[in-house]
């Protein structure tokens, strides 16, 4: 929006800024390089105004408000970090951290997981007050292998619950119980499997302590090295959502949808987020293999291998015209060899007759 | 009824989850799986999220016979007279506790299945009418209850015998909408469910908002521990709410009411619905108020035992069948309220006192205060006073006068100590503060509120650490658990005044609930997390004795190593 004196103002740490009308403090405080601290804030979701971490000081409010919620009005004199924020907020991690078994997990249980631990860090929040009796009961008995459940490190700020109903559509999980109590669950205490769940993930990856984690990458954390984000598109259908791959050395760890991607802004499916370990799977081939005259097939080498095929493709052709091949590619395949199959197929035969098995 | 009966009774009107799940559950005397996944479907209503609001109230019993077992009201009050003694005698019956009911004045509550028993020990619980406010000390200088203790007032001939509808029928055929709006401004009549927010101003945004059909909303949930005014205005003048509900509707162009009743005032509920169906019958409520053309219709929800639904926002969440937790602020209810439409929310008290307003003017309400504060407040008074009850001051009125005079003062050979203010919600006051006037301006300079006006008297021979700790439980129970400091608040000092967790030194200790206090206060998202620390926050100030006592005593707690 216009900086340039015309469009409404407020006055944030004492600098005038402008903001567009309809927004909250908070979308235009970070828009201005603010950075205010937050927990149940996904920008994808309604604002919820659950963890009140985001308080900021407005110049004749009694009280701090909620910057998630509070809508920009012209002339607001704002302070995002005031002493008198800051002591709430302090307060607050240490208040999150009471209730919690841990506060220190596994950079692999989701995009998402060291939120609270970084904001434990910036507000020195180690203190080992407020003790009392923990919240949340993990739900080590659900079978499914995707999601762990793990609430004993559970803030009830809901953003599963919320990106279930408001991204994914699928209200899977709910608000068990009230207060300190409260529990996410899904009807009747159950499992996963028996509910609506689809298994997108999506909950996982917005969960800001990593109560919710991803079993698939989580089973990798063991694996030596230094994490690597590659940036792609998910090969399994034609959304085409964007994805970043993690890495250690030759191992794929781990799938996590891109918050960014123009296409899922951090949505997946199931499979784009779950099915990757086929990728190590002892049960891949590692040679071609040709058909016997026994009928069984065996090891070859590649000019071997490549010969009996293009041979018998030939053969089709000649007998019944180019238009007799018809090539599908896997989902499971990099894009390159997507590429590189509707090549083959397009300018070696001269067809249309392309596919791909995820042409959803 | 069957199933599908009963979803076709209610699905088409509007706010129909709470009536329908009142059904099942009163058909099958608790709230099955089937009846759960029937509901799921008929009304559209994704599963889980069902079951999660379901679990969210205290009184939907969800194991076979849950509805009959009784529940014992172990509220301040009630813990003081016998409650626990109660609850032990019926356990074989499966009893369980439950917050303050809303009968303080004749305790010991007990609800089992749709009937309300009352006494002091298990053997003497009989059901009987709630005690009606005692005789007036000050006749002249009150409004609503001005009549309400004629015989059959009830009634609706009652009611028109004692000048009832009279102010309606005037205003609907003599007055325009924006000059009752007027009228009720001028009177200076505020709300009197709590926030004490200007009637007519509230009214008037209403009026004047865009979007229909606008509602009125009757806030009757009365879930404030140590509130029973509520209840007896309903029982003994439900014609007065109606009328003042009307008055509203025409007023501000709506024309759908809704009273939303908590769940614990079942005999309410046949009062409210009798004279509902007697004012249609008279055509008071229909298609055409008393001949003017003005169309008014009127739904009773009842409530299913939450006190949060009591704040005006997570009610209209729960009319509309949704998780209720309140809802951020700003927009309003007054231009986003009921289905996101304009909508009136008020107190019963608040809508009451209409009438009298209407037919006797603004001016006579107005100067019925003291000191130039406008118009009354009834105070629920109960606890260790001799004449516990419903009085209706003038606002303004001295506090001390209330006690001694015009209730007894306390039991034979004792001292008051301290009282509560707004029910539980205001904190405490004692020492010199029992001084105080009745009105916001004074009592907020001690640091606490009016609000809803219920009043609990402790004498000296009570704990006042424990008595705080029942406080605090009440509001760790009732917090909805939306926003961080009161959920986790509510539950560290509950724990600390419990003696179960927190420092064994002094210093530490006052630090700890200092500090959760003062978070709470200025950054809950709604009333139950800014006032509850007032419990702690007056303990402190009028009790550090006690406090140490209760600090020192326990030594080192078993959970003092945890974490
Ligand atoms: C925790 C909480 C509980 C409340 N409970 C009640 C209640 O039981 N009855 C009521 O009238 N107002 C209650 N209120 C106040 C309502 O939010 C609202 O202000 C009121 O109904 C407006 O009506 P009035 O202006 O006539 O007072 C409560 C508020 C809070 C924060
Ligand atoms: S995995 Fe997806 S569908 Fe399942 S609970 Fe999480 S967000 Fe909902
Ligand atoms: S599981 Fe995670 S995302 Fe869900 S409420 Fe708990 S902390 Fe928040
Ligand atoms: S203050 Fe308490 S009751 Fe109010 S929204 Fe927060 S958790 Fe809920
Ligand atoms: S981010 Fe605003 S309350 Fe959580
Ligand atoms: S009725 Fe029991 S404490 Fe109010």
């Amino acid at each position: 929006m216009s900086t340039n004196g015309t469009g409404p103002t407020i006055v944030l740490d004492g600098e005038k800024v402008a903001y567009n009308p309809g927004e909250t403090v908070y979308e235009a405080a970070t828009r201005h390089g603010k950075d205010i601290p937050t927990l149940c804030y996904d920008p994808r979701l309604e604002p919820f105004g659950g963890c009140r971490l985001c308080v900021v000081e407005v110049e004749g409010a009694r009280a701090p408000v909620a910057s998630c919620t509070a809508q920009c009005q012209a002339g607001m004199e704002v302070r995002t970090r005031s002493a008198r924020v800051e002591v709430h907020r302090r307060t607050l991690m240490e208040m999150l951290v009471s209730e919690n078994r841990e506060v220190d997990v596994d950079e692999l249980t989701s995009l998402a997981s060291q939120e609270m631990t970084e904001l434990v860090d910036r507000y020195e929040a180690r203190t080992g007050r407020f003790r009392g009796r923990q919240s949340g009961a993990s739900r080590p008995d659900d079978p499914n292998p995707f999601i762990m459940r793990d609430y004993d490190n559970c803030i009830s700020c809901y953003r599963c619950v919320r990106v279930c109903a408001e991204q994914e559509g699928d209200y899977a999980i709910s608000v068990k119980g009230r207060g300190f109590d409260t529990q996410i669950t899904v009807e009747f205490d159950g499992h996963l499997k028996e509910s609506a769940c689809t298994f997108c993930g999506q909950c996982v990856q917005t969960c800001p302590t990593g109560a919710l984690g991803d079993l698939k990458a989580l089973a990798y954390r063991d694996v030596a090295g230094e994490t690597k984000k590659t940036r792609t598109v998910c090969p399994y259908c034609g959304v085409g959502c964007a994805v970043d791959l993690l890495t250690r050395g030759n191992t794929l760890i781990g799938v996590q949808p891109a918050m960014d991607g123009p296409a899922n802004k951090g949505a997946l499916c199931v499979k784009g987020q779950f099915a990757f370990d086929f990728v190590q799977h002892p049960d891949r081939l590692a040679h071609p293999l040709v058909r016997g005259e026994d009928g069984e097939l065996h090891q070859a080498g590649w000019d071997e291998a490549l010969d009996r095929a293009a041979e018998g493709f030939l053969r089709v052709r000649e007998r019944y015209g180019r238009h007799a091949v018809y090539g599908v590619a896997s989902g499971r395949a990099p894009h390159e060899a997507a590429y590189t199959m509707q090549k083959f197929i397009r300018g070696g035969f001269g067809t249309n007759h392309i596919d791909n098995c995820s042409r959803a | 009824m069957t199933d599908q009966e009963i979803l076709a009774r209610w699905k088409e009107e509007p706010a129909p989850l709470l009536p329908v799940l009142h059904a099942f559950h009163a058909r099958d005397g608790y709230l099955s799986e089937d009846a759960i996944r029937t509901v799921s479907k008929g009304l559209r209503i994704p599963l889980a999220d069902l079951y999660g609001t379901i679990t969210f109230y205290h009184h939907f019993a969800r194991v076979p016979g849950g509805l009959d077992c009784p529940r014992v009201c172990t509220g301040p009050v009630c813990l003081q007279e016998g409650a626990l003694d109660i609850l032990a005698d019926l356990a074989p019956e499966g009893a369980t506790g439950m917050p303050c009911s809303g009968r303080c004045d004749d305790p010991v509550p007990v609800i089992r299945g749709h009937l309300t028993l009352a006494g002091r020990s298990a053997a003497d619980l009989t059901a009987r009418p709630a005690p009606l406010p005692p005789p007036a000390r000050d006749a002249d200088r009150e409004c609503v209850f001005r009549t309400i203790r004629e015989p059959g007032h009830a009634t609706l001939a009652g009611y028109r015998r004692d000048g009832g509808y009279e102010g309606l029928a005037r205003a609907v055929r003599e007055l325009t909408p924006a000059q009752v709006v007027e009228s009720i401004d001028r009177s200076g009549l505020a709300g009197r469910g709590g926030a004490g927010f200007p009637t007519g101003r509230k009214w008037r945004a209403v009026a004047e908002a865009n979007g229909t059909p606008k509602s009125i909303v009757c806030n009757a949930d009365e879930g404030e521990p140590g509130c029973f005014k509520d209840r007896a205005l309903m029982d003994y003048d439900p014609h007065a709410v109606i009328e003042g509900m009307i008055a509203s509707g025409y007023a501000t162009g709506a024309h759908r009411g809704f009273i939303y009743l908590r769940y614990e005032y079942p005999e309410t509920e046949h009062i409210l619905a009798e004279a509902i169906r007697e004012a249609e019958e008279a055509g008071i409520l229909g298609p055409s108020v008393m001949d003017s053309g003005f169309a008014f219709d009127l739904h009773i929800r009842r409530g299913a035992g939450a006190y949060i639904c009591g704040e005006e926002t997570s009610l209209l969440n729960s009319m509309e069948g949704k998780h209720p937790f309140p809802r951020n602020r700003p927009p309003f209810p007054v231009t986003h309220g009921f289905e996101n439409l304009p909508t009136v929310v008020n107190n019963v008290e608040t809508l009451a006192s209409v009438p009298h307003i209407l037919a006797l003017g603004a001016e006579w309400y107005a100067g019925l205060g003291m000191n130039g504060h406008a118009g009354t407040k009834v105070i629920s008074l109960s606890g260790d006073i001799l004449r516990p009850g419903n009085y209706e001051v003038p606002m303004g009125f001295p506090l001390e006068r209330l006690l001694y005079d015009w209730a007894g003062g306390p039991f034979e050979g004792r001292t008051i100590q301290a009282v509560t203010m707004a029910g539980l919600s205001g904190g405490f006051l004692a020492g010199d503060d029992l001084f105080v006037t009745l009105d916001e301006p004074a009592i907020r300079a001690r640091k606490s509120f009016l609000g809803a006006g219920g009043i609990m008297v402790f004498d000296d021979s009570r704990d006042m650490v424990e008595v705080a700790h029942a406080a605090m439980e009440f509001f760790a129970h009732e917090s909805c658990g939306k926003c961080f400091p009161c959920r986790i608040g509510t539950q560290r000092l509950t724990e600390r005044l419990a003696g179960e967790a927190g420092p064994d030194s002094l210093v530490a200790w006052v630090d700890e609930v200092a500090d959760i206090g003062y978070t709470m206060k200025e950054t809950s998202a709604c009333g139950l997390g800014t006032a509850a620390p007032l419990i702690t926050e007056s303990l402190m100030r009028y009790f550090p004795e006690a406090v140490s006592r209760h600090v020192t005593a326990h030594g080192p707690l078993p959970m003092a190593g945890r974490g």
